[in-house]
């Protein structure tokens, strides 16, 4: 029974990898082989296919095998290449495991791994084995596997009903439905019994045991029918796949209620099916009462297994906060166009209960007429203990000093005030009203209810005692005065319930209210904060102090060298820790696979951290680590955690965005600089090389006739032109150093009165007729640059002014400091600059097509360039012209980085 | 009649080296040249040059990789010819035990003082000396190693302790780089390899010896490499 038409289906996965395409890795392919008990032939069916593909030329490994298997299918892997099996030490036993890593180096086409539902030792990355496929899959390495119906998470529980064997192996229906292929191994339960008895599919040890537990007809039957009814569940679902994605959008919609009880386990599985019976959406709601405040550690981890468990179904998690359950359901459910809500049922309550409190799905039907409520029964033997009732009731009579003596100071100023009112003969009644009063107020200014009911009782003795004849004695209570107990009792009892209930919710309102101003202040200062480093530092910031853990923030794939921000937080872990190679392989491993993995996770539980990944737009931003090396994140921190990770991911991908126009801005300026040089070179460089090859050719071929003076004349003009051409080759060869540095010039600081002794010496060399004037500050002046090219713009700058003024005259060169910046200037006493020329004069443009002087040659590229340079300082450069002639060229580098 | 120094020339590139070698015949050195990194350390082993003008980029194998070995087996003074806009590997060079550097394209001049420094400070006429040089005098400037006194006209100049080293370390090479490295590594000691420290130091140095610090004309500024001393 194969499906066929596997590739016709719009898979979601599917879908989204077709918008994102990777092109070098494909998704790999999976075929499940599914069968109903063990015995009934996949692994011989599945190896059979194998050796077919692999006598057609497939590149098949066996990954692994379990070694329990029959002779005829030992013999058929015979022959197969195989990865041997991992041994894995674990308490001095020898485990053997499947060797992933290795299977992910090899890369063969297909990949054979037996036991989809096997939990792998401790020690090894995943504890899964589903997991390892689904890292084969992702690597595009093709996977066969096996496994049996019983195994199926969201048939779980149904399997437990027949067989009474609780099925502690689990597969998310995910991994069952990203199959591409399913085939279904099916032999006649008679045969499987015969098989069985041959002791074909245990061992002798084994077989009875199994024989007695498992292996009836009957069970055998039932599994074989649910196994072949979940295969054509898959046909049909497979066929209807048009219908089904347009579908979804408008029909029904499943929520189920969950909450700290095992049982909700069982309503999650059957939503699930019952969903995926539909084609139907659902989630999983919890509501966090007051009450969530009092759950024991074990009943916060059942209800964290229970979200992973709906997560793993496929399910929506909504928690939201009210507290009131069922109103805050009914909210929800109307809110989101839920049509049916699956709730639990057990028949706990006490009959007492039953007459005063309506039932949860009473109200709820109440409530939501429309809706449909479908009710799953508790098992009885899974009642839980009423664990975090008796810590309530503990936390409510607690006694606590002040409290105490708010109740003595309260009893005694009342009864001080009727012993007045009785002064004063104003009647029994009002002291009977001032005991009330002062009821009232112990239940409402103490914790819990142990002092009001308290104080009643002792209301009720002081009174009498006090104020009833005869006088200091307890004999005279009258019938009257239980009535007044009761009333005393009754304000005590509903003030003191009152006041815990708006004491818990104040709490609860003010976490709330916290959390929603640390998320506003996140938000807004991450809108305020540009640059990667400083998101990073933020939110590093943030983290340890909310969560009181030390983190570690990769924004790349870690490799050896590179390392994240690590936050250190009082007396937690630091980065020693969190940088090791284990801990980089978990976070590693979290950006290859997108998932959550580490302490508390299904993956790699044993680092010292909870790693996530920040996702956006399927891509992973960054990954954050949180130390756990205290005790494992409860649910209410991942949640939050998982809300700041949204905020920050957006930054990041804002950050990536505006990074990402920065670069083609930058790369569009150069490329504009770089055709800007080549268009003037070219122009430039074919005079002087003209020249050259003009005079040696004239001096090579007129030996004779040419006189030594001409001679002389020639050579020197081939001296002076290469002279320039060197220049030329040393101006270009600053424009690729700034090029290959790009966006960070690589800046040291430098003494600024060196960079211009060099220049200036260079320009002594040349010209050592010329005067140059240097004038330096007094102050050392420090300045961050890169030294070479800073002395190239002084030395084209130099060059020019050396040019254009009388050969006596001086050139001046001067540094000083204005302010924050190191001010360069060079002034001559040439004609200065022509205004009509000064717009175009840094960019490397000859101003419209005007002939240029041979003179002049060169000083278009090499202002550009020394614009160039400045500007990838962050300095500045300007001209003018002096009132007494020549021109002043300024440029300014700021002295330290902002 | 006194021996001509015998120039080992390493250079692949046969126009550079015609023109080096026409100028050295023509300033009375003997040469030799070699076109790969191979045949000069042969060369340099069986001829015993005194001096070796290396140059870094060679076909066979690297110009550092050459130093290397000339290094391991004599102290024959080694002059880089390099080309611009390398800094890195220049310093490499000298911190390798290179005695100086010359950058293309360079003139004749140039290179003839290189060598001629080269040749001063080589341990062939160093033996000659007298060990401990008493004092030294440069241009105006006079500095009296065993009285640790430095004149400039006559007048004593105060200099602080590291400037003194500084001054004395340069002028004992007077001609040679010194890398920033050398420098902190003499003055410092080996964990004061702060280079702001330095040009500090020589700034105030400057300021004390030099007319205008703008344009020196004892201590020069070799960029991104270190500081040389003139020798005039």
């Amino acid at each position: 029974m194969e499906n066929q038409n596997f590739d016709d289906r719009p898979d979601p996965d599917r879908l989204l990898a077709g918008l994102e395409p990777e092109p070098g890795n494909p998704v790999g392919r999976l075929k499940i082989f599914f069968g109903y008990a063990a015995g009934v032939g996949k692994t011989y069916a599945m190896l059979d296919e194998a050796r077919e593909l692999y006598q057609c030329g497939v590149d098949v490994v066996i990954g692994y095998i379990e070694p329990h298997t029959r002779a005829e299918t030992t013999h058929l892997a015979e022959g197969l290449p195989r990865i041997p099996p991992k041994t894995i030490s674990y308490r001095n036993m020898a485990l053997h495991e499947f060797d992933l890593d290795t299977a992910l180096l090899r890369k063969p086409q297909l990949i054979l791994v037996d036991e989809l539902a096997h939990t792998n030792a401790e020690g090894v990355r995943n504890r899964k084995r589903y997991q390892d496929i689904e890292e084969l899959l992702n690597a595009g390495i093709d996977v066969f596997t096996t496994v049996n119906v019983q195994h199926i998470e969201s048939l779980n529980d149904i399997v437990e009903n027949i067989t009474k064997i609780k099925v502690q192996e689990t597969v998310p229906d995910a991994i069952f439905e990203r199959a591409d292929k399913i085939k279904l191994v099916d032999v006649e339960p008679d045969e499987l019994l015969r098989r069985f008895e041959e002791g074909k599919v245990y061992k002798q040890e084994q077989a009875e045991r199994a024989r007695r537990n498992f292996f009836v007809m009957e069970n055998l039957r039932l599994l074989r029918e649910i196994a072949l009814r979940k295969a054509a569940d898959r046909i049909g679902y497979d066929n209807q796949a048009e219908r089904r994605t347009a579908e979804k959008m408008v029909s029904t919609r499943f929520l189920v209620c969950i909450g700290p009880s095992p049982s909700s386990a069982r309503c999650i599985r059957w939503a699930a099916r019952a969903a995926e019976a539909f084609h139907a959406q659902w989630s999983a709601l919890y509501v966090e009462t007051p009450d969530s405040e009092y759950f024991t550690k074990e009943q916060q981890s059942v209800l964290r297994t229970n979200m992973d468990l709906a997560a793993k179904l496929g399910a929506e998690i909504v928690t939201i906060s009210g507290t009131d359950v069922v109103i805050s359901t009914a909210e929800y459910a109307r809110l989101s166009g839920i049509t049916n809500i699956v709730v639990g049922k057990s028949r706990r309550h006490s009959l007492l209960q039953k007459l005063f409190q309506e039932d949860f799905e009473d109200r709820l039907i109440g409530l939501l007429p429309s809706i449909e409520v479908h009710i799953v029964p508790d098992l009885p033997a899974r009642h839980a203990p009423g664990a975090h009732e008796r810590r309530r009731q503990r936390e409510q009579l607690r006694i606590t000093p002040a409290d105490t003596l708010k109740a003595l100071a309260i009893l005694l100023v009342s009864t001080l005030l009727s012993f007045l009112l009785r002064k004063l003969n104003l009647g029994d009644q009002n002291i009977i009203m001032v005991y009330i009063l002062s009821v009232l107020v112990i239940s409402r200014a103490t914790q819990g209810y142990l002092y009001g009911v308290v104080s009643s009782v002792l209301s009720v003795l002081l009174f009498n005692f006090l104020f009833v004849e005869p006088l200091y004695t307890f004999t005279a209570l009258q019938p009257g005065y239980t009535v007044t107990f009761l009333i005393m009792l009754f304000v005590a009892l509903i003030t003191s319930a009152l006041t815990i209930r708006i004491k818990t919710e104040a709490r609860l309102a003010v976490q709330k209210e916290h959390r929603t101003e640390v998320l506003y202040e996140i938000n807004k200062h991450l809108l305020t904060t540009r640059g990667l480093e400083n998101i990073v530092r933020l939110t590093n910031g943030t983290l340890v102090t909310l969560f009181e853990r030390s983190v570690v923030f990769y924004t790349q794939i870690p490799v050896e060298e590179t390392n994240g921000t690590v936050f250190v937080a009082p007396d937690d872990v630091d980065e020693t820790v969190l940088h090791s190679p284990d801990e980089k392989a978990v976070a590693h491993w979290v950006f290859i696979n997108q998932k959550r993995a580490g302490s508390g996770t299904d993956t790699l539980m044993g680092a010292n951290a909870f790693y996530m990944p920040l996702l956006s737009q399927g891509r992973v931003l960054a990954v954050w680590g949180i130390s756990c090396k205290k005790n494992e994140l409860d649910h209410n921190s991942r949640l939050f955690l998982r809300m700041i990770a949204s905020q920050v991911a957006m930054a990041l991908e804002r950050q990536r965005l505006s990074d990402e126009q920065r670069t083609i801005l930058l790369e569009s300026e150069r490329e504009k600089m770089r055709g800007n040089l080549l268009r003037a070179i070219s122009h430039d460089i074919r005079t002087p090389l003209a020249s050259i090859s003009g005079a040696s050719a004239a001096i090579l071929e007129n030996k004779e006739t040419l006189s030594a003076e001409t001679k002389e004349r020639l050579i020197a003009n081939v001296q002076d032109e290469s002279q320039w051409l060197i220049r030329m080759v040393e101006n270009l060869l600053s424009v690729t150093r700034l090029d290959e540095n790009a966006a960070n010039l690589k800046k040291l600081p430098e003494a600024a009165e060196e960079v211009v002794a060099d220049a200036v010496g260079r320009i002594h060399k040349r010209f050592p007729a010329r005067v140059v004037e240097v004038t330096v500050p007094e102050e050392f002046l420090e300045v961050p640059m890169d030294g070479t090219l800073i002395a190239q713009v002084l030395i084209n700058l130099l060059e020019n002014a050396v040019k254009f003024s009388p050969e006596h005259a001086p050139v001046e060169v001067s540094l000083q400091r204005e302010g924050n910046d190191a001010v360069f200037e060079v002034s001559d006493h040439g004609k200065g600059v022509a205004p009509d020329e000064l717009p175009a004069l840094f960019s490397g443009m000859r101003s419209h097509g005007e002939p240029s002087a041979d003179s002049s040659r060169g000083m278009g590229i090499g202002l550009s360039i020394c614009k160039t340079i400045v500007s990838a300082h962050g300095g500045g450069i300007s001209v003018k012209n002096r009132p007494e002639g020549g021109a002043v060229f300024r440029f300014t580098l700021p002295l330290n980085e902002s | 009649m006194e021996i001509q120094p015998l120039v080992l020339l390493i250079e692949d590139d046969a126009s550079i080296s015609a023109f080096i070698m026409a100028i050295l015949t023509a300033n009375q050195y003997r040469a030799l040249r070699a076109v790969s990194g191979r045949e000069g350390l042969t060369l340099a082993s069986s001829n015993a040059p005194d001096v070796i003008l290396l140059d870094l980029g060679l076909p066979d194998m690297d110009g550092v990789e050459v130093l290397r070995e000339i290094r391991a087996q004599s102290k024959t003074p080694v002059v880089i010819v390099s080309a611009r806009g390398l800094e890195r590997d220049k310093v490499a060079a000298l911190d390798l035990g290179a005695d100086d550097y010359i950058v293309k394209p360079f003139g004749t001049a140039e290179l003839l003082a290189r060598i001629r420094t080269a040749l001063r400070h080589s341990p062939k006429s160093m033996g000659s000396e007298p060990l401990g040089l008493a004092s030294k005098v440069i241009g105006e400037l006079n500095i009296d190693y065993q009285k640790r006194i430095v004149t400039l006209r006559g007048e004593v100049l105060h200099l602080t302790p590291n400037e003194y080293k500084l001054l004395a370390m340069l002028s004992v090479n007077a001609g040679k780089v010194l890398t920033h490295d050398t420098l902190i590594r003499e003055v410092w000691g080996l964990y004061g390899n702060d280079s702001h420290t330095l040009r500090v130091n020589m700034a105030n140095l400057r300021r004390k010896i030099e007319e205008n610090p703008g344009s020196p004309r004892y201590i020069l500024t070799e960029m991104g490499v270190g500081y040389r001393m003139a020798e005039e």
